[in-house]
């Protein structure tokens, strides 16, 4: 058997060694010709294509960073409000799941016509079907949470003579912390998808709008920089998202 | 709950059934323009009018066996690569370890972003739909298989083992029927994922499929056949994950 740390070096290696694979096969799909340049930018051009990006589409990433925002936020609001008046009783909950359970599996991309039919062209249909796109995953994880409160600890902190708001606020809410927080999670890239799709079609504001920009355009080595940009921007707005979750989890033990 | 007599399933369905009132009676009622918003009668006998007229939408049952057919395609390919993947990183620690990292990370990206660059490389024709249907559905599918292999109580490898089993047969015998509830819930949710994958693929890039109806609609301001689309694709959304259900509760008893 191998010590732990050789295995986490080993581990590490082969980590390590995909990832150079990957990048050498895409540098040598483009060096031997098995792929037209104008269809892929080697690693390099793309790496040094971000900075210009970066610039020049400085108007385009705030557009769409304040679009996912908004679209988020409000997707989380409506999704707690509604999840957490439909949670009164079990009644509605069983009522309404099912319902709200179809809002997360069916493609409401569909929609996105009737969206721009009824809010314009203009930043409104990317905001809407964003903030759709993050209500219902985020709204079913409120209604599951209510499974993860135990009734005898409710029974016992009212027992032990607490208010209603206090009951909520030391045994309700930090039970249903985990369950919210990984519907954070669901609700954060539903919202990206959503802000992201409708911008590409639209293509008037935001990253998706210029991508679809370069990627008509045949600028080859900006759209892969762009792409490659918009994903690192969604991995540091997950790990963003990751550490605040851990943050109040901490708080809570 | 003893005060509420009426099951859930009829309170939803009332539910659903008053706000299709309240849509139609305020649609009649009201000025609200036609071209905006239509009655759901008047969706309904759209949804019969393209079903059965030849030339209410252009070719609309090719159309549809398209999407269908680039969903089938995606699903298989998703369900068999994806369940290979999960199988790999859960049957080796080191694998495992050296690239659930590299998966998660792809997984919290926003798979929408790659699509101008599956376009750019391999055009605008199904096989882009495929690939990007796959794309959306194939980390649920991994992550799914990975955590319900692991999840099987040690002792029974080890119990099968001492039985005398074979790998192969510890593997089918023993692991996979151990792990196949998770499993299955995983293909369960891909499969949802795969027909959003497709469908937005059709929309993005218009050029057959249901994408193709549904643009051809609202860019023609036909607004009632456009409801009737969306409404067509919704409820194949919705019966084909209940489909995927009874299939998925079949197996696992």
């Amino acid at each position: 058997m191998m010590s732990r740390s050789a295995e986490r070096q080993l581990v590490r290696a082969i980590r390590l060694s995909a990832i150079v694979l990957v990048i050498a096969l895409w540098d040598v799909a483009l060096r031997w010709g098995w792929i037209d340049p104008l269809f892929l930018a080697s690693p390099l051009d793309t790496l040094i294509h971000i900075r210009a990006v970066v610039v020049e589409a400085k108007l385009d990433i705030a557009a769409t960073v304040t679009a996912f925002l908004v679209a988020f936020v409000t997707g989380v609001i409506f999704a707690l409000g509604i999840g957490f008046a439909i949670s009164l009783s079990n009644y509605s909950r069983l009522v309404f799941l099912p319902v709200l359970v179809l809002g997360v599996t069916i493609p409401k991309v569909t929609l996105m016509p009737l969206f721009i039919l009824w809010f314009g062209i203009a930043r409104l249909p990317v905001i809407v079907f964003g903030a759709l796109s993050a209500f219902f995953p985020m709204v079913v994880n409120v209604l599951i949470a209510g499974n993860e409160v135990k009734p005898a600890q409710v029974l016992l902190a009212r027992a032990m003579g607490l208010s209603r708001v206090q009951i909520y606020r030391k045994v309700v809410f930090p039970a249903m912390l985990p369950v919210l927080s990984s519907g954070l999670f669901y609700a954060c890239n539903a919202a990206m998808m959503g802000v992201f799709i409708v911008e590409l079609a639209l293509d008037r504001h935001g990253m998706g709008a210029y991508v679809h920009d370069l990627a008509m355009t045949f600028r080859t080595a900006d759209m892969y920089a762009a792409v490659v940009l918009t994903a690192g921007m969604t991995v540091l707005i997950n790990m963003a998202l990751w550490y605040i979750a851990r943050y109040f989890g901490r708080w809570r033990n | 709950m003893t005060g509420c007599r009426v099951p859930p399933v009829l309170a939803r369905w009332a539910i659903i059934l008053a706000v299709l009132g309240l849509w139609e009676a305020g649609t009649r009622l009201s000025s609200v323009s036609s071209l905006l918003i239509v009655p759901p009668s008047l969706i309904l006998w759209n949804v019969a009018r393209i079903a059965v007229e030849a030339g209410a939408v252009p070719d609309f049952y090719a159309n549809a066996l398209v999407t269908i057919g680039e969903i089938a395609v995606a699903y298989a390919l998703a369900a068999l690569i994806g369940a290979l993947i999960g199988i790999a990183v859960a049957g080796s620690r080191i694998i495992g370890d050296a690239f659930e990292p590299i998966l998660l990370v792809l997984y919290a990206i926003p798979k929408i972003i790659f699509y101008p660059v599956i376009v750019l490389m391999i055009g605008t024709g199904y096989p882009a739909k495929v690939i990007f249907g796959i794309l959306v559905a194939i980390f649920v599918i991994i992550f799914n298989t990975t955590a319900g292999l692991r999840q099987v109580d040690a002792n029974y490898v080890r119990l099968a083992r001492s039985l005398g089993y074979g790998r192969t047969k510890i593997f089918f015998k023993v692991e996979l029927p151990a792990a196949a509830q998770t499993i299955l819930a995983g293909l369960r949710l891909g499969f949802g994922y795969t027909i959003i994958g497709v469908l937005t693929g059709e929309l993005l890039v218009v050029n057959a499929g249901f994408g193709y109806l549904i643009d051809w609609a609202s860019v023609n301001y036909h607004t009632a056949e456009l409801y009737a689309l969306i409404a067509i694709t919704l409820v194949l959304g919705v019966l084909a994950n209940s489909l995927v259900s009874r299939v998925e509760r079949l197996w696992v008893k």
